[in-house]
C-alpha cells in the first residue's frame, strides 16, 4: 500500500498557532497515515506528541524531526530522535551538518529551496553551497503553500536537474504547515508500507532508494514488463481532491520530456518508446501537461 | 528565584551569528529562567532613508528579479524587514530547548513538569549551562540586548 505522510509540520512549540494536541486532531481529521513533527530548531515536542499517541491511540503513525532553521537555508531533519548542533554551520560546506544528521541515524534534505530570503527573512532561501550531494537524502520540492512559480517550480526543476545528472535524491512535499490549514489539493508524500509497519523505517527506505510519490490525489505506479514499462493511475484517497477529464503521462529525460494520453488508467510503453535516456522522471498532469496540472511525481526510472 | 547571571551587550548592523554565555551552577536547581530581551526589532518610517530604499531595492532587483514601487517597498521595510533572534540552551551539552518566536521580551523557564514552549522540562539542573544567543538578522546598528538567568 502507500501511505500518505505529511512530512513538514509546525506547533506552538516555534512559531506555529496550533499546539501538538490540534496537530494531531488535524492529520487524523484529514486521514494522514503518518504525520512529522519538525518543529523549528527544537525537539520539545517530541515527547508531547508520544504521549499524546500512547495516550489516545488515534489511527496516526508519527515520524520525529526537526527543521534546522539556519542562517543560509533550511535542512529537514526526519527519523531525529535526539538534537545534533548546527552551531558548526558552514555556508560553503552544508555537508558536515548532514553527515552528523545521517550519523545520528536521521534523514537530512534541503527544504525549500527557493523561497525568498534575506532581506525579509533571512536563511528561508538555501544560500549554501552543495558540492557533494551524495551526502543529501532529499530536496523538498513542493512546499505547498510557497508560490508555484518562483519558488516550487524552480525547485523541482533543480531537483530534476540533479536526478538527470545522476544524483540520487529522493523527492518530498510537505506542507509547512504553521496552522490549521486546509490540505486537500495539494502534495503529499507516498511511500510503500505495511498496514502497522514501522514508520520510520518505511520512510527511511523510501528516501534511500527514491522511491516516493508526490501527490495530490493519484498516484503514477510503474512496472516493468517483457520489453517495455506498464503504467497506471492508483487512487490514494486523498480529501478533497478533484478528478480531471483527462490524464497525461509524461517522461522527463536528458533529451526533453515527452507525453501520452493515460486517460484510461492505464498504458504500457515499449522499450523503444522509451527511448535511450538512462533516466526518466513520470509525472502525471490532469487535463493539460503544465505545472498547474501537476498531479504526481513518481519516482525515477533508472534504466540498465 | 535568585539572580545567578545578567549580562547585556549590543549587536551591529547586518551581524549574523552565535554568542554563546556559559554559567556554571555551583548548586543543583529545581526551577531555571533564562530571560532575554532586545530593542529595535523593526523600523520605524523615520528610520527609512533613500540609502535603505536603494539597498533594498537593489537586494531585491539582484536576488529576485523582483522590482518594487518605492510605496510597496516602504510598506515591506516597515512590515517585514525585522531583526530575528533566538535563544538556545544546553546543559553539561544536552540540549534543553531553543525559543523560536519572534519575541523581544521573552522566558524559557523550566518547573518540573512544566517548561515554556520550544523547552524540555527537567527536574533538575546542575553542570554548566550554556545559552547560545543565535543571532539570524539585524537591521538596525547598536541594538542592544540583556540575557538574565535566575534559579531556584
Amino acid at each position: 500500500m502507500l501511505k500518505r505522510y505529511e512530512l513538514h509540520n509546525h506547533t506552538t512549540q516555534s512559531d506555529a498557532s496550533i499546539t501538538c494536541a490540534e496537530l494531531v486532531d488535524l492529520m487524523v481529521r484529514d486521514r494522514v497515515d503518518v504525520f512529522a513533527l519538525t518543529d523549528h530548531n527544537t525537539i520539545s515536542g517530541h515527547r508531547i506528541v508520544k504521549a499524546l499517541l500512547e495516550e489516545k491511540k488515534p489511527p496516526i503513525q508519527c515520524v520525529y524531526g526537526m527543521e534546522y532553521t539556519t542562517y543560509y537555508g533550511h535542512i529537514l531533519c526526519l527519523n531525529l530522535d535526539r538534537y545534533v548542533p548546527w552551531d558548526s554551520i558552514d555556508r560553503n560546506c552544508p555537508e558536515k551538518l548532514f553527515r552528523a544528521c545521517r550519523a545520528a541515524g536521521a534523514l537530512a534534505g534541503i527544504a525549500h529551496p527557493f523561497s525568498y530570503g534575506a532581506p525579509f527573512a533571512r536563511g528561508c532561501r538555501f544560500d549554501m553551497t552543495v558540492t557533494d550531494f551524495s551526502q543529501v537524502d532529499f530536496i523538498e520540492v513542493f512546499n505547498n503553500p510557497e508560490p508555484l512559480h518562483e519558488v516550487n517550480e524552480r525547485g523541482l526543476n533543480w531537483w530534476q536537474s540533479l536526478v538527470l545528472r545522476g544524483e540520487r535524491l529522493a523527492a518530498t512535499s510537505g506542507m509547512d504547515l504553521h496552522g490549521a490549514w486546509d490540505m486537500s489539493m495539494n502534495f503529499a508524500t507516498y511511500c510503500e508500507g505495511e498496514p502497522g509497519g514501522d514508520p520510520a523505517a518505511e520512510l527511511a527506505r523510501a528516501i534511500r532508494n527514491q522511491r516516493t510519490w508526490l501527490s495530490k490525489g493519484l498516484a503514477l505506479r510503474a512496472a516493468r514488463t517483457d520489453g517495455g514499462v506498464r503504467f497506471h493511475l492508483e487512487g490514494v484517497h486523498k480529501p478533497g481532491f478533484v478528478p480531471g477529464k483527462r490524464y497525461w503521462l509524461a517522461l522527463t529525460g536528458s533529451d526533453g520530456t515527452r507525453t501520452w494520453d493515460i486517460t484510461a488508467g492505464e498504458r504500457t510503453l515499449s522499450d523503444r518508446e522509451l527511448g535511450d535516456a538512462p533516466v526518466l522522471i513520470p509525472k502525471l498532469y490532469s487535463d493539460s501537461a503544465d505545472i498547474e496540472h501537476l498531479i504526481c511525481i513518481a519516482p525515477v526510472l533508472r534504466r540498465t | 528565584m535568585k539572580e545567578l547571571y545578567r549580562v547585556a551587550g549590543t549587536v551591529n548592523r547586518d551581524f549574523v551569528g552565535q554568542i554563546t554565555y556559559t554559567v556554571c551552577l555551583e548548586k543543583p536547581l529545581r526551577e531555571l529562567d533564562i530571560q532575554f530581551t532586545f530593542d529595535k526589532q523593526r523600523f520605524a518610517e523615520a528610520d527609512i532613508t533613500p540609502e535603505l530604499l536603494r539597498d533594498t531595492a537593489q537586494t531585491l532587483r539582484e536576488q529576485y528579479g523582483q522590482e518594487l514601487s518605492d510605496e510597496a517597498l516602504r510598506r515591506a521595510i516597515l512590515g517585514e524587514m525585522k531583526t530575528e533572534i533566538h535563544t538556545l540552551a544546553t546543559i553539561d551539552g544536552e540540549f534543553i530547548g531553543c525559543v523560536h518566536k519572534q519575541l523581544t521580551d521573552r522566558h524559557m523557564h523550566y518547573a518540573w513538569p512544566e517548561a515554556s514552549e520550544g523547552c524540555i522540562p527537567r527536574e533538575t539542573f546542575s553542570g554548566v549551562l550554556k545559552v547560545t544567543v543565535l543571532v539570524f538578522n539585524v537591521i538596525k546598528d547598536d541594538t542592544h540586548y540583556a540575557l538574565t538567568v535566575r534559579g531556584k
